[in-house]
């Protein structure tokens, strides 16, 4: 685990390692893979794939008790989406959007290998403060803000047949 | 350093910018002489690169103003010739320059964006081809065939792709629609010099 807590009083920004077995995620990605992905195309905010309101319940709710227990709050979800990004693809920080309240966001790490220097960069007033570095089955617990914006590296040519593949959910609570 | 001729035939290159899709721009091969390059070449060898990284790229380069005088004063006789000359060609007033050399190793890019930012007040961008070690796989520069709607491109298309072959300047339009990418560098070194062209600076207000 990782914490930049001491040096950002109460805000949370934290990965859990093995949060899902890889067993799970490979089952999730088959599920997303059945659903079908849809690329997205304005090649000036972003290029990926996205499955938006995944039907994940039980996934959506376990990590809802997950990241309520490292914050101590009772966590209800407001949104998911499921990114897949290969060689080529990126979302830029302006494509991001900001919340004006203090939402929790999760990262899922489904992808089925790391994949070099595919991250998640959370950034404040532009600044990163937050690397989620690829990490298989790794959860990424965040408070969002209205000064904090985020993006998805680019994910390089030089590793053909990469897949990296995020669940990204919002909590309120 | 620095000479157009016999590279450049304004009435050539105006036809060429007015007709260039999928925005305007110019491709000019053979820039500058073998002697110039040569000498061009010893300058930026003293001049020293960092990496650069931000969400939309990851690249080597010198830093915004050049720390020697000698490529402060390369870039002030770039804009000299170049800004009267492109004045002509393009029909848009430019005065002055800004330069830094850029080295694109494996793995470095540059995504998709216009380079139009209000108050920044760019009007043309160019990038200047060097000699590599290393001959690049990759480093292209792409345009982009935009729809918009008001400021918000609503689809793209990718429409050009300009290889970076050594002593090569290519000029292009800054707008809002001027989507741009410099793709992946998946192999070699992309060396460049590249920046944009502003107009006149403001003259300073006179006391009444």
């Amino acid at each position: 685990m990782s914490s930049i807590e001491a040096l950002f009083g109460s805000r949370t920004a934290e990965i859990l390692a093995a949060a899902v077995t890889p067993v799970l995620a490979a089952e999730v990605r088959a599920r997303c893979e059945r659903t079908g992905y849809t690329r997205y195309g304005l090649l000036d905010r972003g290029s990926y794939e996205v499955i938006a309101d995944p039907d994940e319940p039980e996934l959506l709710a376990a990590l809802a008790n997950l990241a309520g227990e490292r914050i101590d709050r009772t966590l209800e979800l407001t949104g998911a989406r499921v990114l897949r990004l290969q060689p080529g693809d990126y979302l830029l920080a302006h494509h991001d959007q900001i919340h004006v309240d203090l939402p929790i966001e999760v990262v899922l790490d489904l992808s089925p290998a790391i994949v070099p220097g595919a991250e998640v960069h959370y950034r404040r007033r532009g600044q990163v403060f937050f690397r989620v570095p690829s990490t298989p089955c790794s959860l990424a617990i965040v408070e969002r803000g209205p000064t904090v914006s985020c993006n998805h590296t680019y994910v390089s040519k030089l590793h053909a047949g990469a897949s990296v593949v995020r669940l990204i959910a919002l909590f309120r609570g | 350093m620095w000479q157009l001729e016999p590279a450049w035939q304004a009435d050539v290159l105006a036809r060429a910018w007015r007709a260039a899709q999928p925005f305007p721009h110019l491709v000019v091969d053979d820039f500058a002489s073998a002697r110039d390059l040569e000498d061009l070449l010893a300058i930026l060898d003293e001049e020293p690169v960092e990496r650069y990284e931000g969400d939309i790229f990851a690249f080597d380069a010198t830093a915004p103003e050049p720390t020697t005088s000698d490529l402060r004063a390369v870039r002030e006789q770039f804009a000299r010739v170049l800004a009267p000359a492109l004045t002509q060609v393009t029909g848009k007033p430019v005065a002055r320059a800004d330069m830094r050399a850029y080295a694109y190793r494996p793995g470095h890019y540059l995504l998709p964006h216009s380079d139009h930012q209000e108050g920044l007040a760019r009007v043309l961008a160019y990038a200047y081809y060097l000699p590599s070690p290393e001959p690049p796989v990759g480093g292209e520069l792409e345009l982009y065939c935009c729809e918009h709607d008001g400021s918000a491109i609503t689809s793209v298309a990718g429409a050009c792709l300009i290889e970076p072959r050594p002593n090569r300047l290519v000029v292009f339009d800054v707008s809002d629609v001027s989507l741009h990418q410099v793709r992946e560098v998946l192999d070699g070194l992309r060396l460049s010099l590249a920046g944009w062209f502003y107009p006149a600076e403001p003259a300073a207000e006179q006391p009444r």
